[in-house]
């Protein structure tokens, strides 16, 4: 096994494959934490905060629905929208990656025997 | 003046709060109890099916890794979606309508988290338990001692938690005595977690999670018929039939102090990834992939629950909030904000329905606190005794112990519940959530992310966020003034989560890199290995094909 991670740590493939993935882990969960933490601060400091005091405003002239809500709504569905891409990017060019640098280092692996 | 109303609590432990009912009760429908008892049959029977099944620790534990990603994450989902968080959610909403959403956004944001940043290498680094994950690299005596520490902390307070709920809301349920009903929860997730292990704890809670979600769904149909399926139309009825009028469409009405709310956001977020029993079902898949399906069916079983807790919350003010045969002597809801969802199925679908809801309230806690018990059961027997302990304990040994530690924790769990019967245990499930945040999150976060990572490193962070956590609970408005009758808190912070992970990771960044140990050096060094297998897979437990 010592040996495959070695073979797996000199391919350039596999930097590229942690590049990826780690620029697509953080940017999604930075946007999930901004979010949410907009939502958490819009509770906490609503109405004094300037991001938050639309909030309580309805969304139309006459209507009861509030911009709040329709944001907390929305959020929701980008949530799950945000897992149904990382989970198609993961399953799809990221993992035909990993398969593609465990693949290469089998080969080598049998070429130095 | 209390920064934070009491009642912000109930959120994450509705059940936990034991709210003086008034003694005639809610109901006491034979239907409620004929679907319970077909809950039960069928699960018995289950059990039964799985005990057959049962026999490594691989079996117990991980139930074989056989698991599908839908069924995972229909099991995540029912252990996310507790009792506490489907009646105190949207018994939060009826009591201040917007505010009650921050529940259902915190708790939803936890679980693209996991999968972005956890699931996927926590299921290539580890066996059955997320200690085997962060002790791949580390000293495994001192480093599992931490995680199973941190693990049973979380799980006892969790399940003192649920048990007194659990009592508290079957004797207004169903008529029952509180001591029956704790003990037939105890008894029954004790056959339930010995006999199936993790395949009956995982079907249970598929059954229940598959119950709860037709349920709730029937109830939202109901209530959006009443109203044409115009949202206008009941947010216009809330605001008339709530006190507050039309301050329940806006935010601000519940906390006034920005740094508990933002605390609280803190220990829902990142709770969840810190929570042993759902860890835990990461290794109930076969590979890295199902493990993702998991988290995609979670997390929309889960989104999608909110979103019918919220229109049950908003369906509530409309339908039963200050209407005749819902309210007590003062004018208050019966049994309280958290019976608001059980009102409203009667007035949405009769008796019929209330019994279903009431049963599947029953069947919820009954399947959470299963879930609860293994994962403190494998700390005990696969982290401590077989990883510890007696490293050359066999399997059957291991197996024989789990059992028996289960039996132990039913034990604890149902005699701390009666102990605890007249006391208000909100504070043990925020302090489960606190210490998943503080002490099981970082550990694992750094472990997996952070080459610089060493074992004292890690123990000392562990220790202090876990100091904190409880010094902060113990030291703060809900304890020291509350239940202890003192008459200013110490600590006036009622969520210390921030401050615990603060204090946890501060700790083990600290000492790590001030550490210049040779066997230091070596866990760094070991760094790069754990770390392309965490990223490929290469050497995971149970994978195979590569």
């Amino acid at each position: 096994m010592q040996h495959l991670y070695k073979l797996i740590h000199a391919n350039p493939r596999f930097h590229e494959l942690e590049r990826k993935r780690s620029r697509l882990s953080w940017t999604l969960a930075v946007i999930v934490l901004a979010n949410a933490f907009w939502y958490i601060g819009a509770t906490a400091f609503y109405p004094e905060a300037g991001f938050a005091r639309f909030w309580g405003e309805p969304v139309g002239e006459g209507q009861a629905l509030t911009w709040g809500i329709v944001i907390g709504l929305i959020q929701t569905v980008l949530f799950i929208g945000m897992v149904v891409y990382y989970i198609s990017r993961a399953n799809g060019d990221l993992d035909a990656l990993k398969d593609a640098v465990i693949a290469d280092a089998l080969r080598a692996a049998g070429e130095q025997k | 003046m209390p920064a934070v109303r009491p009642r912000l609590l109930v959120g994450l432990a509705a059940l936990a709060t034991g709210p003086a009912f008034a003694a005639d009760g809610v109901s006491r429908s034979p239907t409620a109890i004929l679907f319970f008892l077909g809950f039960v049959c069928s699960t018995l029977l289950i059990t039964w099916w799985a005990a057959r099944r049962t026999r490594t620790t691989r079996d117990f534990y991980a139930a074989g890794g056989n698991i599908s990603g839908l069924q995972n994450g229909l099991a995540i989902a029912g252990d996310f979606m507790s009792a506490a968080s489907f009646l105190g959610v949207s018994g939060l909403i009826f009591g201040f309508g917007f505010d009650g959403l921050i529940y259902a956004v915190g708790g939803l944001a936890g679980w693209p988290l996991v999968l972005f940043l956890l699931s996927e290498r926590l299921k290539n680094l580890g066996k059955y338990t997320f200690a085997d994950a962060v002790s791949l690299r580390l000293a495994a005596t001192p480093i599992r001692s931490l995680a199973a520490c941190g693990s049973l902390v979380a799980v006892v307070l969790y399940l003192i938690g649920q048990m007194v709920g659990a009592g508290k809301l079957i004797e207004v349920l169903f008529g029952l005595d509180y001591t029956i009903a704790v003990v037939t929860v105890g008894a029954l997730m004790i056959v339930y977690v010995c006999f199936g292990g993790m395949i009956a704890t995982t079907w249970v809670q598929i059954i229940k999670a598959v119950l709860l979600l037709s349920g709730a769904t029937l109830v939202t149909f109901l209530v959006l018929r009443q109203f044409n399926f115009s949202f206008d139309q009941l947010f216009r009825a809330a605001i008339e039939h709530h006190p507050h009028g039309i301050r329940v469409m806006q935010p601000g009405e519940m906390v006034h102090d920005p740094l508990s709310i933002i605390s609280l956001g803190v220990a829902l977020a990142f709770g969840t990834s810190g929570l042993p029993h759902i860890l835990m079902r990461f290794f109930t898949v076969p590979d890295a992939r199902e493990a993702r399906r998991s988290v995609f069916f979670a997390a929309g079983f889960i989104g999608y629950f909110y979103t019918l807790t919220f229109v049950i919350g908003f369906g509530a003010i409309a339908l039963v909030a200050g209407r005749e045969g819902f309210l007590d002597g003062a004018g208050k809801l019966l049994g309280g904000d958290n019976m608001a969802a059980i009102h409203l199925a009667r007035a949405a679908g009769g008796e019929l329905l209330l019994g279903f809801m009431s049963a599947v309230c029953f069947a919820t806690i009954l399947a959470v606190v299963s879930g609860l018990t293994l994962s403190g059961a494998s700390a005990i027997s696969h982290d401590l005794y077989a990883n510890v302990w007696r490293k050359e304990a066999s399997e059957r040994e291991v197996v024989t112990l789990s059992r028996y530690a289960t039996i132990g924790l039913g034990v604890l769990a149902v005699s701390l519940a009666l102990l605890f019967e007249t006391q208000n245990v909100a504070y043990m499930v925020l302090l489960a959530f606190t210490v998943g945040a503080s002490v099981n999150f970082p550990l694992l976060f750094l472990a997996m992310y952070w080459r610089n990572l060493t074992t004292t490193g890690a123990v000392t962070g562990g220790i202090m966020g876990l100091v904190t956590a409880i010094g902060c609970i113990v030291l703060g408005p809900t304890v020291w003034v509350e239940v202890l009758g003192n008459a200013a808190p110490v600590v006036p912070y009622k969520y210390p989560a921030v401050f615990a992970m603060l204090a946890s990771f501060s700790g083990s960044i600290v000492v790590s890199l001030l550490d210049r140990s040779p066997r230091a050096a070596q866990e760094r060094a070991d760094f790069r290995h754990q770390y392309i297998r965490s990223q490929t897979g290469v050497g995971a437990e149970g994978a195979s094909g590569h």
